[in-house]
């Protein structure tokens, strides 16, 4: 190996798209960090001199460049990203080596490891030359297969087991195309320059090819000045682009394992979250609302570009979406954008508390076990009539809350942004909790228990009757048989998905009824369509969300579908003439 | 080998078939349950002058089985039907094919399911029923009683239950529910005159020439109290009593009342053969699942399947008046179509001359056997 | 035109006069407004309703009379619990018709 040259004109392209991003990404991070709260930088300062900077590490790697997550959805799209993402690191990897092997005196020039077969010429062939220059060429050739892909998946992306891509804008075309010329230009400088560098089988075979008809010599340079333009192009655009999510996203990890979570605010973190996102489109399948409804515009990427970008109606775009955290959920990133909707919502807060002075003064009812139903299970009272029964037989000193109906809990004026006023319906209902003396509060709405559990600070513990049935069971205190029956359950979001109560009604399904597995459960578990979440949707699209999440559900044509919410109830009974019971309802005829 | 196939016994099928049948053609009717007559069989009386339900339908099944040209298989059902040039290929569930000219659709309608609506406690509570449990107590002529064998001092009708409702994914009127709710309120009246009836209803519909005189002897003879407010969900106390909550709209004012029985009125849904014979026909369906024939005004017993009619209920909730009527017209499309449609002229000729002896034979034998008594046709 | 005698206004609805403005925006931004057939389910319903005078329904007549006068209170009394659009036999989005009317009249 000798060297040829140290410098040539083509290299600035290259390199003043290079220090652009450098200045670029350097300000992001110090303006990121400078934007944390004071309690998250120390947070993150410990966290980088402690053993989570390894499980940092080890995640960045996992995720950034094997993309293992997307690979767990999809192992043809996971193998697309994991070639452009890996086959990009190894080239630049093994491009460092090569100028600390060969002309160590150069590694101060950055520039020279990305051009340089273009700086050396090969004096003889050694075996460690040769090695290096088929592991160039394989990692080339990686990343020209995921390009490859990348070109298919936009005709076809059901390969790639994606109904649906992101519609893409001018900054991610040009970012997207400089990418994918990236690659098969420098294959085609590489190759021209073979001749005089050396290369392999790709490089060396494509240049001996081309020998026979085109003058390799003159091809060269305007080969090189391609594809530095396309390398700085591709850097200029970058920060208007979705692939601001490769540097981004791993500062996102850094700063999530440090422990830090978004906050009231979107700035800081949740800028970071903004820009991780790459705009893969897997939220678009995974939101109902566009499986079901074809609402796909208004899927969560579009919603995070138009943040991002600060464009378009956003508080709108905030308003439309269930909160059902299904798109969270299929997020390779791990982005929360139910949390970055919700701040927007807040932002739009307009109800002004004191409308509720009409409250009365706190009426005292005293008992051991507190049982709220909920708003929603006055319209369902099978549901509330089994918890009574179940009350009644496990002998407990049990009374309604919310008899005749209640103070909502507050979620509902939450989800739509307005705190101040739900605070109103905390601060009420805990009046009410707190002098009833109860050792424990149960709700069968698992709106409202999640909001009892996350926002109430209550001193007795909260349980969904799910959870309160599976205890009963346990201790004995009631006792159930088998049903016969063939169910299927229906994780509600708000108790599964968000609140991560999988295994109580599944426990308690199994000493009752054969349950069936269904593809929708659990993590991927549906929304029903009834969602207090979204207050835009139309009935007609609520509906269409309700049947379809009903046709996948019944699949296995279940005896009875089983659901523990009263809003997934009532929305699912709407949607057909499947029979649906609450849990509850289930336990009662188990006890005979 | 049948002329025409009738799929559905009830009123509609049986008055079409004795149509036919008087016209000459041999009819297959096809029934799914143990018995022809449909729900009118099983009713007590018929609104607007209380005939009784049950006599109306075995009589109506006597004129059927009059001419002896029309055969009735019942716990039948079509279990695939296939077009067969000018035919059509019927398989029944017994195995039996039969080849038929035409088919007529009067699988007419089913009872909205109450439990869909569960705020009104429909299988929860006690004593909330529906209008057709209630018609069924009149007709086994026993007093009307809460589920302890008391008898009611307060009833509640509930009108609209399953009906214009989008919630259930009905959003059509089912016509009948309020002249029943009168008519039974009316009924309940009668058996207890001290009880106090109410009727709850969105929008009362006396459409027909004699209901708004049932509805002005309910509130003058019968002191039967009319609300206007829909209900919004019913809460059982532990002595049976079931509270009531509706807004009464014309006041403006909330409203609660415990009642003794609820009735609730549910409406008419398209019958589940409805769209199973409307996949294998490719017949259109609507939205809310009753059939749409090919034009409302002109053709309305006829499908865009030459050869297929439909009639009665299968075509959206109807009267019994309306849906004999409707059954009538559609034995004359069915005459009509037979006769016109055979285009090869040899098969009409015989066809016809197939009537005109039918008809003679006919005559005959009803001269005979209803003892020389001349009869129309 | 002069009908021959003096009409107390609060006791008239002049719909020659009325201000259609507000309902049109609330129509506009939420067209289910307009299918409401005054059944009364929502306010029988009504969670707020119990402790309150709330009538959502005579909320809707009033704002399509343009009487829009004491609308933004009312509208804020709602606790957006959803039982009225659960309910509603016309599938009328409830919660959006407060919240639009909230905000389209505040002063």
């Amino acid at each position: 190996m000798r060297e040829r040259f140290i410098y040539d004109p083509f290299v600035l392209p290259f390199m003043l798209g290079f220090i652009f991003i450098i200045i670029y990404l350097v300000a992001g991070i110090i303006n990121t960090i400078r934007e944390l709260p004071y309690e998250d930088r120390k947070k993150l300062g410990k966290s980088i001199f402690s053993r989570k900077i390894f499980v940092s590490i080890k995640e960045i790697f996992m995720e950034c460049l094997i993309h293992s997550r997307i690979f767990r959805r999809n192992r043809m799209l996971g193998f697309m990203h994991m070639s452009i993402a890996f086959g990009w690191f190894l080239l630049i990897v093994l491009g460092h080596i090569e100028v600390q092997l060969y002309c160590p005196d150069r590694v101060n020039l950055p520039y020279f490891p990305i051009f340089f077969r273009y700086f050396m010429m090969e004096t003889d062939s050694t075996l460690k030359g040769a090695l290096f220059f088929f592991l160039m060429d394989a990692a080339l050739l990686m990343v020209l297969i995921g390009i490859g892909l990348a070109l298919y998946k936009r005709i076809n992306s059901r390969l790639m087991g994606m109904r649906r891509t992101t519609k893409l804008k001018m900054g991610d075309r040009i970012a997207m195309y400089t990418l994918w010329a990236i690659f098969p230009l420098r294959l085609l400088a590489e190759s021209f320059t073979s001749g005089i560098s050396g290369g392999s089988f790709l490089t060396r075979g494509f240049g001996l090819v081309f020998e026979s008809f085109v003058s390799n010599e003159a091809l060269i340079q305007p080969t090189w000045w391609a594809y530095s333009i396309a390398l700085g192009a591709f850097f200029f655009a970058l920060p208007v682009s979705r692939y601001m999510h490769i540097p981004t996203e791993m500062l996102l990890i850094v700063l999530r394992n440090a422990g830090i979570k978004s906050k009231r605010t979107n700035a800081g973190y949740g800028n970071i979250e903004l820009y991780s996102c790459s705009r893969c489109g897997l939220c678009i399948d995974a939101c109902q609302m566009s499986a079901a409804a074809r609402l796909d515009r208004k899927t969560t990427v579009y919603f995070m570009r138009m943040l991002r970008q600060q464009k378009g109606d956003i508080e709108a775009a905030a308003q439309q979406c269930l909160m059902c955290g299904r798109c969270v959920q299929a997020c390779p990133v791990g982005i929360d954008s139910c949390r970055l909707k919700q701040n927007v919502r807040r932002s739009e807060s307009f109800l002004s508390p004191a409308q509720y002075r009409y409250l009365p003064p706190t009426e005292t009812i005293r008992t051991d076990v507190l049982y709220f139903a909920g708003c929603m299970t006055h319209l369902t009272p099978g549901i509330g009539k089994a918890m009574q029964t179940i009350f009644e037989r496990a002998g407990v000193n049990c009374r309604m809350m919310d008899e005749g109906g209640g103070i909502c809990c507050g979620r509902p004026l939450m989800l739509s942004g307005q705190e101040k006023s739900a605070a109103i319906m905390i601060e009420k209902n805990t009046d009410i909790i707190l002098q009833s003396n109860a050792e424990l509060l149960v709700s069968s709405c698992p709106i409202c228990y999640k909001i009892f559990n996350e926002k109430y600070n209550l001193p007795i513990p909260v349980m969904h009757h799910t959870q309160y049935i599976e205890q009963l069971i346990d201790k004995s205190a009631i006792t159930v048989d088998h049903t016969g029956l063939s169910v299927v359950y229906h994780d509600p979001c708000d108790l599964g998905r968000n609140s991560g109560v999988y295994n109580p009604p599944r426990q308690v399904l199994h000493q009752i009824a054969n349950l069936m597995d269904t593809r929708y459960e659990r993590e991927e578990g549906l929304c029903c369509g009834g969602s207090v979440g979204n207050a835009v949707l139309t009935g007609d699209q609520r509906r269409k969300i309700a049947r379809d999440a009903l046709r996948k559900l019944t699949e296995e044509k279940p005896d009875l579908l089983v659901t523990a919410c009263p809003l997934c109830k009532k929305t699912l009974v709407g949607a057909g003439s499947q029979p649906v019971e609450d849990i509850a309802q289930v336990v009662v005829k188990a006890m005979g | 080998m049948y002329d025409v196939a009738v799929i559905g016994a009830g009123i509609a099928g049986m008055e079409a078939a004795s149509r036919l049948a008087q016209m000459g053609y041999e009819v297959l009717v096809v029934e799914k349950d143990g018995r022809a007559g449909g729900h009118v069989a099983g009713w007590d009386r018929l609104f607007p002058f209380q005939r009784n339900a049950a006599n109306l339908a075995a009589e109506m099944l006597k004129m059927m089985d009059r001419g002896k040209a029309v055969k009735v298989l019942v716990n039948t059902t079509v279990a695939d039907v296939q077009r067969d040039g000018q035919h059509f290929r019927i398989w029944l569930s017994d195995g039996q094919g039969v080849t038929v000219s035409a088919v007529l659709i009067t699988t007419g309608f089913k009872l909205f399911d109450a439990h869909r609506k569960e705020e009104y406690g429909y299988g929860i509570y006690d004593n909330v029923t529906t209008s057709a449990d209630l018609e069924r107590m009149f007709a086994s002529g026993k007093p009307v009683t809460t589920k302890k064998g008391e008898r009611p001092q307060r009833v509640a009708f509930i009108h609209c239950v399953g009906s214009r409702d989008e919630k259930v994914n009905n959003r059509h009127c089912s016509k009948v529910c309020c002249a029943t709710a009168v008519k039974q309120a009316c009924e309940i009246k009668q058996m207890y005159p001290d009880a106090e009836v109410y009727c709850f209803y969105m929008d009362l519909r006396m459409f027909d020439r004699h209901f708004e005189t049932m509805y002005l002897d309910a509130q003058t003879q019968y002191g039967v109290i009319f609300v206007r407010g829909r209900l919004s969900e019913a809460a059982e106390s532990i002595d049976g009593r079931i509270a009531i909550k509706a807004e009464d709209t014309l006041m403006g004012k909330m409203l609660k009342i415990s009642v003794d029985m609820v009735i609730l009125m549910a409406g008419m849904e398209a019958a589940e053969e409805t769209d199973k014979l409307a996949g294998m026909l490719k017949i259109a369906v609507g939205k809310d699942g009753f059939l749409n024939p090919v034009d409302e005004y002109l053709q309305g017993n006829f499908t865009r399947e030459k050869g297929v009619f439909v009639a009665g209920a299968c075509t959206g909730p109807k009267t019994v008046s309306e849906t004999l009527a409707d059954a009538r017209a559609a034995a004359v499309s069915i005459d009509e179509y037979i006769r016109d449609g055979s285009e090869e002229k040899s098969l009409r000729e015989e066809i016809i001359e197939k009537i005109r002896n039918k008809r003679v034979e006919i005559r005959n034998r009803r001269m005979k056997n209803e003892e020389g008594k001349s009869i129309e046709f | 035109m002069n009908f021959g005698y003096r009409i107390n206004q609060s006791s008239m609805i002049d719909l020659d006069r009325a201000s259609k403005d507000i309902a049109t925006q609330v129509l506009q931004y939420e067209p289910s407004f307009a299918a409401c057939i005054g059944c009364g389910a929502c306010t029988a319903t009504c969670s707020a309703g119990r402790f309150t005078p709330f009538n959502l329904r005579r909320l809707q007549l009033m704002m399509m009379r343009g009487q829009t006068d004491k609308a933004h209170a009312e509208a804020g009394k709602c606790m957006l619990c959803g039982k009225c659009q659960l309910i509603c036999p016309r599938g009328i989005n409830t919660r959006n018709i407060l919240l639009a009317i909230h905000r389209l009249t505040t002063p």
